[in-house]
């Protein structure tokens, strides 16, 4: 992973635009609040703290709950498709029955990640 | 949502043999949070297997985003990390890329990233967590051991400074002798003690009652009081004053109690008998009150079964003070249950009541018969 990525914030935008993108932002960090993401907070504090993440506030809790739930769910419905396609395309007397093993995991996460 | 049945590679057995690992709660955790989300997505089943490597996954991506907002954070000279650190972070783990991403310059809560989580969040429902989590890890209070200045003792050795912990007591590692303790039973004992007390009181009203009604027959001692006393009661009692048989029934306006079923076995003293022991019979009456009224059946409950059983033979043409019961106090101890040995304070005690007794009554006699 390249973590040589530019900090500074850059004043060309227009001051509008940025202060919609903050408001944004801020909104939805407010929204975050209301929203439970599946993975518990205590859980994402325990971890987070493990790798030295040090943050008193909330909602980059969730906010870190959030975008893992969406890796997560990204990577289920990957592989979902996956296991749709091999079901459609392996003919089997069960038929419609709709059980989805993931028994390809190995291949499927290799091959999303 | 079961479990890929066949393949269930962790059985019961299984389970208990393995030591439990450090991370084994949040594992657990983690495996639950990722299988609500895959059932969300749709999926109906899983394998055991699968399911961990997934939780693994998830969690590894976890700890590699707090790693990653750390050190952006780091760089940016703080050490609490900010939504830009976590936003920088998103991006770098990003796999499938995000619109805006080559553009180096921008503002970072505009970046296509940001954008994604929240069209994530509006689109996925909120599915919140099966269980309620306490915070952990339980951080526990380890109570250290307190230092030689702390316990007040002096370290052993000259080398051993006083602010090191103390050495540990001698009976944790050497066996030192203990006191056999006798089992003590604070209730029942109290009990019992009321009811001696309350037995004693009781005694002494009535002894007083009687003195008071029969003042002037204090004075003679009749010589032919007999002593009884039971030779089995000699053995346990030894001498006891208070084992001394009581008084005979006379015809001095005492009631006339029937005559014992036993014939009294025990050596007759024709000598004076002391007053002490001539007045002890009288407080041995005194201390039964409920005789007095019973027709004197025989079946009283008397002395606690530490006494020996009292037998004698009324006389009745002899002057006699007190009221004579029939004791037969052996046929009465069958239904105790009072151990047979008298503890030492209990005899003390009422011995003690007792020459106070006579005391008073003496006084009382020669009041009376100085008159």
């Amino acid at each position: 992973m390249n973590y040589q990525h530019p900090q500074p914030q850059p004043p060309q935008q227009s001051g509008e635009g940025k202060h919609d993108d903050d408001a944004a932002v801020t909104e939805f960090l407010a929204s975050l609040l209301e929203y439970t993401p599946t993975i518990p907070d205590e859980l994402v504090e325990h971890y987070l703290g493990k790798s030295g993440f040090q943050c008193p506030d909330v909602r980059l809790i969730r906010l870190v709950a959030v975008a893992t739930q969406k890796f997560v769910a990204e990577v289920a419905s990957d592989a979902l498709q996956h296991c749709k396609a091999r079901q459609a395309s392996i003919v089997k007397d069960k038929g419609n029955k709709q059980q989805k093993v993931s028994a390809l995991y190995c291949s499927l996460l290799t091959s999303i990640i | 949502m079961n479990n890929g049945g066949a393949n269930t590679q962790r059985n019961n057995s299984q389970t208990q043999e393995r030591r439990p690992a450090v991370d084994d709660f949040g594992s657990a955790v983690s495996r639950v949070a990722v299988a609500q989300i895959c059932e969300n997505v749709g999926f109906e089943s899983f394998r055991d297997s699968a399911l961990d490597s997934f939780a693994d996954i998830a969690v590894r991506y976890l700890r590699d985003l707090g790693k990653a907002a750390a050190f952006y954070a780091n760089l940016a000279g703080r050490t609490e990390c900010n939504v830009f650190d976590i936003i920088r972070a998103l991006e770098d783990f990003n796999f499938q890329g995000f619109s805006g991403a080559s553009v180096v310059s921008n503002c970072i809560a505009s970046s296509g990233m940001a954008r994604e989580i929240m069209e994530y969040v509006e689109i996925a429902g909120e599915i919140p967590f099966a269980y309620h989590l306490p915070r952990f890890p339980i951080n526990r209070e380890r109570r250290l051991v307190p230092s030689f200045d702390r316990m007040g003792e002096t370290p052993p050795a000259n080398h051993i400074p006083s602010w090191l912990p103390a050495l540990p007591d001698p009976h944790t590692y050497r066996q030192t002798p203990m006191w056999n303790k006798r089992k003590v039973d604070p209730r029942a004992d109290k009990i019992e003690q009321v009811r001696q007390r309350r037995k004693g009181e009781r005694s002494l009203l009535d002894l007083q009652q009687r003195l008071s009604t029969y003042g002037p027959v204090g004075g003679a001692i009749n010589s032919d009081y007999v002593l009884a006393e039971n030779a089995e009661g000699t053995q346990v009692v030894g001498g006891n004053p208070f084992l001394a048989s009581p008084l005979v029934a006379g015809d001095t306006g005492m009631p006339v109690v029937n005559p014992p079923d036993v014939p009294w076995v025990g050596p007759v003293k024709d000598n004076h008998a002391s007053v002490l022991e001539t007045f002890t019979p009288a407080i041995e009456a005194m201390r039964n009150p409920l005789f007095d009224d019973d027709d004197g059946d025989g079946m009283c409950k008397i002395l606690p079964a530490e006494r020996p059983a009292v037998r004698f033979k009324f006389r009745t043409s002899k002057k006699v003070l007190g009221h004579s019961l029939d004791l037969d106090l052996q046929s009465r101890n069958i239904g105790k249950s009072v151990p047979v040995i008298v503890c030492q304070e209990e005899r003390n005690d009422k011995k003690r009541r007792a020459e106070y007794i006579l005391r008073q009554s003496m006084e009382s006699s020669q009041d009376l018969t100085q008159l």
